[in-house]
């Protein structure tokens, strides 16, 4: 379904003092015609979106409803937020950004200033709850706060204290007093510094609008990854052996590979971990070659290209120092995809075989993540490729990673649609999955997804958990792949209908619903209820 | 010299009030500050009823109180919990290793001598 962009349509002609029945007749359109786009009634692209976007002077990017698409996609989710449950708006999402688009906008502020405080809540008491800093200082509290009673009862209850025995008590109270002040500073102080850290938009999310209003498109990365790319290639054929000897000339890091375990910076094991102390770059024997040739990519960028990356994190939208911290490993590797695939040669490439990833991954000595990470980034105006969104899912089904695509409900976290290719490629590991979906508002998408397992260095390991990572497309694009092929496109009676997620799903009828819908108005999906029916209002017995 | 109440407690300033008001109650008081030191005392010192904070250097309130249980010369002795902690599963805990009451901080001085002095009285009968 088509962005409602009426608003940014009559706010350009209006901008450029042009009556609607002017532009109406340069668009070879009737005012009527034009009015009823301009108030969101009628819907507008093709061939007349393109006359519009020409008379108004501005691209067709301009007028595409991204930002419209999203805002819609954050309205149905605040709407079906059970805090909103008794709201009767009496609008759908899409109609009111439509028509009264300032409105939306604060409503998905709103909530997303909401989910951020429920999120800090729920962190503080998890801490109350079990942070061993608080336990103790609430105990010295308690212990403080004993002493003092008892020595006050003792002053008031005992009539014939001696002098000796008074000044005691009192030294007591006044030492206690003293102990408590600093205690309730220690806590005061412990809560601010956890208050400073926070904000009413989580990190992720503050990196998500990074790569939204970029399109997630870098230009200034991508012209650090031209000059470090050519760096490496003066030193030698791009690959492992030349980024080794590199980094070893260059910053004098080792790099070493062993069957042991390392802990990364912030505790997790992993594959690889560069010690900057040591300065040894380490590799577990698991780590298979498209991993390594990225890891020392990366490396390779971090330490000669730290001031490009960290110009992008100065970026307005990435407030939090979280979010800073996030922004820096994400550009990192942005950064690094941007040198092991370089972009005009990447993209040429990538049309030449029809976005085959299997055949790109050959090409590059790269996993399947890495191609379908750097297909998502070919967005450069005047030369972009397919647009594809992107996940990561994990085997619980929760999303680790995503990279949205306009218009795809995409749930921003937890979990997704059950019947999407993503989770069904859980069921045949290494293999391909395809999946035409459609969406309750028709929208169609080619879902493409594949699950890899991480190599297991040695018997002792556990087996190794799998992860799933999905691109899509709009249905419009799909011929323009490989994983259109054999597929009847124009037949929607062949598509899967899904929808983002079970609780934003308007489908009451589909059968493989894992959760009630929570719609606006409050209105339950019939799931999981008693065969028997019974009223379980409040004050009724059950 | 006999013992009537062996008060373990590492908080000074609590310590102190305890031992005033309890013997300005007329008990004979000993009182030691983590819990290895508790039980070397009641093993020497046989005193007739303790009061046990849970959270004590070296070896927990609890902890003692299990040791006592479980040796068939103090298993009956009257033990009396402090804590600050008075949630229901501290209450448990003190219940099932068999305290003889649970006092929460902070608490009124005439509840503690109160306590004592029934705790006492219930032994000698």
């Amino acid at each position: 379904m088509r962005a409602p962009i009426g608003l940014r349509i009559s706010s350009r002609r209006r901008a450029l003092g042009i009556s609607q029945v002017a532009l109406a007749r340069q668009a070879g359109i009737s005012a009527s015609y034009l009015n009823l786009i301009e108030s969101n009634r009628r819907q507008v692209g093709g061939a007349l979106l393109l006359r519009l976007a020409h008379e108004l002077g501005v691209e067709i990017g301009a007028l595409s409803g991204d930002a419209e698409h999203r805002l819609i996609a954050e309205v149905e989710e605040a709407l079906a937020d059970p805090v909103l449950q008794s709201a009767e708006l009496g609008l759908a999402a899409r109609d009111l950004v439509a028509q009264q688009p300032a409105a939306a906008l604060a409503i998905a502020r709103l909530h997303r200033a909401y989910q951020g405080a429920q999120s800090v809540a729920d962190d503080y008491a998890d801490r109350l709850r079990t942070d061993p800093l608080l336990a103790e200082l609430l105990h010295r509290v308690l212990s403080g706060i004993t002493a003092v009673r008892s020595s006050a009862e003792i002053l008031e209850d005992v009539p014939d204290l001696d002098e000796a025995e008074r000044r005691r008590f009192l030294a007591s109270i006044t030492r206690e007093t003293r102990g408590l002040t600093d205690v309730a500073r220690g806590l005061i102080g412990q809560f601010e510094q956890e208050a400073k850290g926070r904000r009413t938009l989580s990190p992720m999310r503050e990196l998500d609008d990074l790569i939204f209003e970029r399109d997630n498109y870098f230009g200034g990365l991508e012209s650090a990854a031209a000059d470090l790319r050519g760096e490496i290639e003066r030193a030698g054929a791009f690959g492992e052996a030349t980024l080794t000897e590199l980094l070893e000339r260059t910053f004098g890091v080792r790099v070493v590979r062993s069957s042991g375990r390392e802990l990364d910076a912030v505790g997790f094991p992993g594959q690889y971990h560069f010690n900057p102390d040591t300065r040894v770059m380490w590799f577990q024997t698991s780590a298979i070659a498209a991993t390594r040739q990225f890891q020392l990519t990366r490396l390779y960028a971090e330490l000669a290209a730290s001031d490009a990356i960290e110009r992008e994190v100065l970026a307005p939208e990435l407030r939090s120092p979280a979010a800073r911290r996030l922004g820096y490993r994400a550009l990192g590797s942005y950064l690094a995809g941007a040198i092991v695939f370089p972009y005009a040669e990447f993209l040429g490439e990538a049309e030449r075989l029809r976005y085959d990833i299997e055949a790109l991954r050959q090409s590059y000595t790269a996993s399947f993540e890495q191609v379908a990470h750097r297909l998502v980034t070919l967005r450069k105006p005047g030369a972009a490729g397919v647009p594809f969104g992107f996940l990561r899912s994990d085997p619980a089904g929760r999303l680790t990673k995503h990279f949205p695509l306009p218009g795809l409900p995409m749930p921003g976290a937890g979990h997704a649609c059950p019947l999407w290719a993503i989770y069904g490629a859980f069921r045949t590991p290494e293999a391909l999955v395809r999946q035409v979906a459609q969406f309750a508002d028709g929208s169609r998408y080619l879902f493409i997804a594949q699950a890899h397992a991480r190599r297991v260095a040695n018997f002792a390991e556990r087996g190794a958990i799998h992860t799933s990572v999905m691109l899509a497309c709009d249905v419009l694009h799909a011929d323009r792949t490989v994983y259109a092929t054999g597929l009847d496109l124009s037949d929607p009676g062949a598509d899967v209908p899904v929808g983002p997620a079970c609780r934003l799903c308007p489908r009451r009828d589909c059968p493989d619903r894992q959760e009630e819908a929570l719609m606006p108005g409050g209105q339950p999906g019939a799931v999981r209820a008693p065969l028997v029916p019974r009223r379980f209002d409040i004050g009724e017995a059950g | 010299m006999s013992v009537d109440v062996l008060i373990a407690e590492d908080e000074p300033s609590i310590l102190d009030s305890l031992d005033f008001i309890l013997r300005r109650a007329g008990f004979s008081i000993e009182s030691v500050t983590d819990g290895d030191a508790a039980l070397a005392a009641i093993r020497r010192d046989r005193p007739r009823l303790v009061v046990l904070d849970v959270m004590l250097p070296k070896r927990s309130g609890f902890e003692v109180l299990k040791q006592i249980r479980a040796d068939a010369v103090t298993h009956d002795l009257p033990v009396m919990i402090l804590t600050a902690k008075g949630q229901a599963q501290d209450r448990q805990t003190a219940e099932d290793l068999g305290a003889s009451s649970f006092i929460t901080k902070p608490y009124a001085n005439a509840d503690v001598v109160g306590t004592v002095k029934r705790l006492l009285a219930e032994a000698a009968e």
